[in-house]
């Protein structure tokens, strides 16, 4: 079985670049559904990395949390998103406070950012550097999406993708939580992206937009 | 023997150019539901533009006869640089990736002359038009290859393909990924593909390339055609060789000189199937737009070099 575990091995050395990738075309993106299609090709990375790393690491519960991940964050929240695109009705762009060239500067500058934040921590925790910078970069980049987006739907995005910094930070520098805690997170986020999207239905209706930047007053 | 090879690399770049071309032509025509056009349609155009007249406005200089070709002549050495079924190429030894850079802008040069010289506005504005593109095209082109440069210790190009060839698949970092993207940007908006510029019509007031050869005909349009078709092919060679040059033979081998050529066509075809994939899903950019793509490759560019650093 040498050809899996090298194959497992190569999958987590690889993954980062591939998450890099999926951050920068995301700040490119300018469609809505081209950054739901993204976050669900980010997430089928992060369920190879999960799988490689139960692999690794001998842990059954690992493939459990593989399959949870796939199934909750590779097919349902993106499902469940476009779907609210879908129904939203609204033109699919994204309409960003900085231009896509800005955006995607800013992202790789945040980039390099990850990498110097997270150098105490590789050699205190001597884990792979490169993956733990993913993840803050994932982290920093989804709080960018949020403040520079316009659409509400754009600030639910950019909260999952968020949250999957924090994920591959924990897959990284532990070799996973319990399974226990796993479930939790994913229901918890499964419920909250699902209520977010009644919430941008609720602001369409009341406001006939979705544009966050001009939410100034109160409406009832 | 060696040489020879590198010898017939070059003939074959230079012979299967509009062989490449028609094959993306006829993909793109069958995606599109259309019958489209023979592969080998390329060929008999420029055997039937090399026969014909060629007219010059009265009011050009020599320039106008000069431009095409010097085009093609710098168009030929820069495929001279490119490997394409072994690890080195002719000129791969006494060069290094910055004059392959700027052989491509010296013929992009004497083509936007020679498009002012014909005196015609259309050919200015194209020529404005390429000097936009090709001035926001050159930092990435450099950046990105300086990238790879960088990671494999070597200037030349035909040392970064052996470099390249000695690692495995997944050995490769970020920096290539990123640098692969940023070339692909970059060879898109210098071979005058989709979303920088469409290459099928000459009925558009945004055309870039074709704005500038309009005022030519005959030989002087089959030079063009011809190095344009070379520039295509070299630039895929070029992403093939640097990005994804397994099944090159490292060593000299009967078997390799076998295999080489038929995984070197094979990897064209696939590059040829995702331009025309490409091309036909996405519609061209507004001119204005097009700084904002190369920005993007730019950026993409910038951070491969980052990379470098941070990899180590």
């Amino acid at each position: 079985m040498g050809l899996i575990s090298l194959a497992a091995a190569k999958t987590l050395a690889s993954s980062a670049a591939f998450l890099f990738i999926t951050v920068l075309l995301m700040a490119a993106a300018k469609r809505t559904a081209t950054c739901i299609a993204l976050f669900s090709a980010q997430c089928a990375i992060i369920t190879a990395q999960i799988l490689a790393t139960a692999y690794l690491h001998h842990s059954g519960e690992g493939f459990l949390v593989a399959i949870l991940v796939f199934a909750v964050k590779v097919v349902i929240i993106p499902y469940a998103l476009l779907r609210v695109v879908k129904g939203l009705k609204t033109a699919g762009e994204v309409e960003t406070s900085t231009t896509p060239v800005q955006s995607v500067y800013i992202t790789a500058a945040l980039i390099p950012l990850a990498f110097v934040v997270v150098r105490p921590y590789v050699r205190a925790l001597a884990v792979d550097g490169q993956l733990l910078a993913a993840a803050v970069a994932l982290v920093l980049s989804g709080a960018f999406l949020m403040v520079s987006r316009k659409k509400a739907l754009m600030q639910v995005i950019g909260l999952v993708v968020l949250e999957n910094g924090i994920f591959v930070a924990a897959i990284t520098t532990t070799s996973g939580m319990p399974l226990v805690i796993e479930i939790g997170i994913f229901f918890d986020l499964l419920i909250g992206v699902l209520l977010m999207g009644v919430f941008v239905f609720r602001i369409r209706d009341t406001f006939d937009h979705v544009d966050v930047s001009k939410l100034r007053q109160l409406r009832g | 023997m060696t040489y020879a090879l590198d010898v017939l690399q070059l003939l074959l770049l230079l012979a299967a150019a509009p062989l490449v071309r028609g094959v993306v032509s006829c993909l793109k025509a069958r995606l599109q539901n259309r019958h489209g056009a023979s592969v080998w349609r390329p060929y008999s155009e420029l055997r039937k533009l090399f026969s014909k007249e060629d007219l010059v406005p009265p009011t050009a200089s020599p320039v106008f006869r000069l431009a095409p070709v010097v085009l093609f002549a710098a168009t030929v050495a820069a495929a001279a640089f490119v490997p394409a079924l072994h690890g080195s190429a002719l000129l791969g030894a006494t060069g290094d990736f910055i004059l392959l850079a700027y052989l491509l802008a010296l013929g992009r040069f004497f083509l936007i002359l020679g498009a002012t010289d014909g005196g015609s506005p259309f050919g200015g504005m194209g020529a404005s038009r390429e000097a936009l593109v090709s001035t926001l095209a050159e930092a990435p082109l450099l950046l990105g290859l300086t990238a790879v440069a960088i990671a494999a210790h070597t200037a030349t190009i035909a040392g970064m393909v052996r470099w390249t060839l000695a690692q495995q698949f997944f050995h490769l970092s970020a920096v290539h990924a990123l640098a692969f993207a940023a070339l692909a940007l970059v060879a898109i908006a210098e071979t005058g593909r989709v979303p920088v510029d469409n290459p099928a019509t000459h009925l558009e007031l945004t055309m870039i390339h074709e704005a500038m050869v309009l005022e030519y005909s005959g030989p002087s349009l089959a030079w063009i055609e011809w190095a344009g078709a070379i520039k295509l092919s070299a630039m895929m060679a070029l992403l093939i060789a640097l990005f994804m040059p397994w099944g090159m033979p490292v060593s000299f081998s009967v078997a390799g000189l076998v295999v080489a050529p038929v995984v070197f066509a094979l990897k064209m075809a696939a590059v040829a199937a995702g331009l025309a994939l490409l091309e036909s899903g996405m519609a061209k950019l507004r001119m204005y737009l097009v700084p904002d793509f190369l920005g993007m490759a730019c950026a993409l560019s910038i951070l491969a070099v980052v990379f470098t650093a941070m990899m180590r």
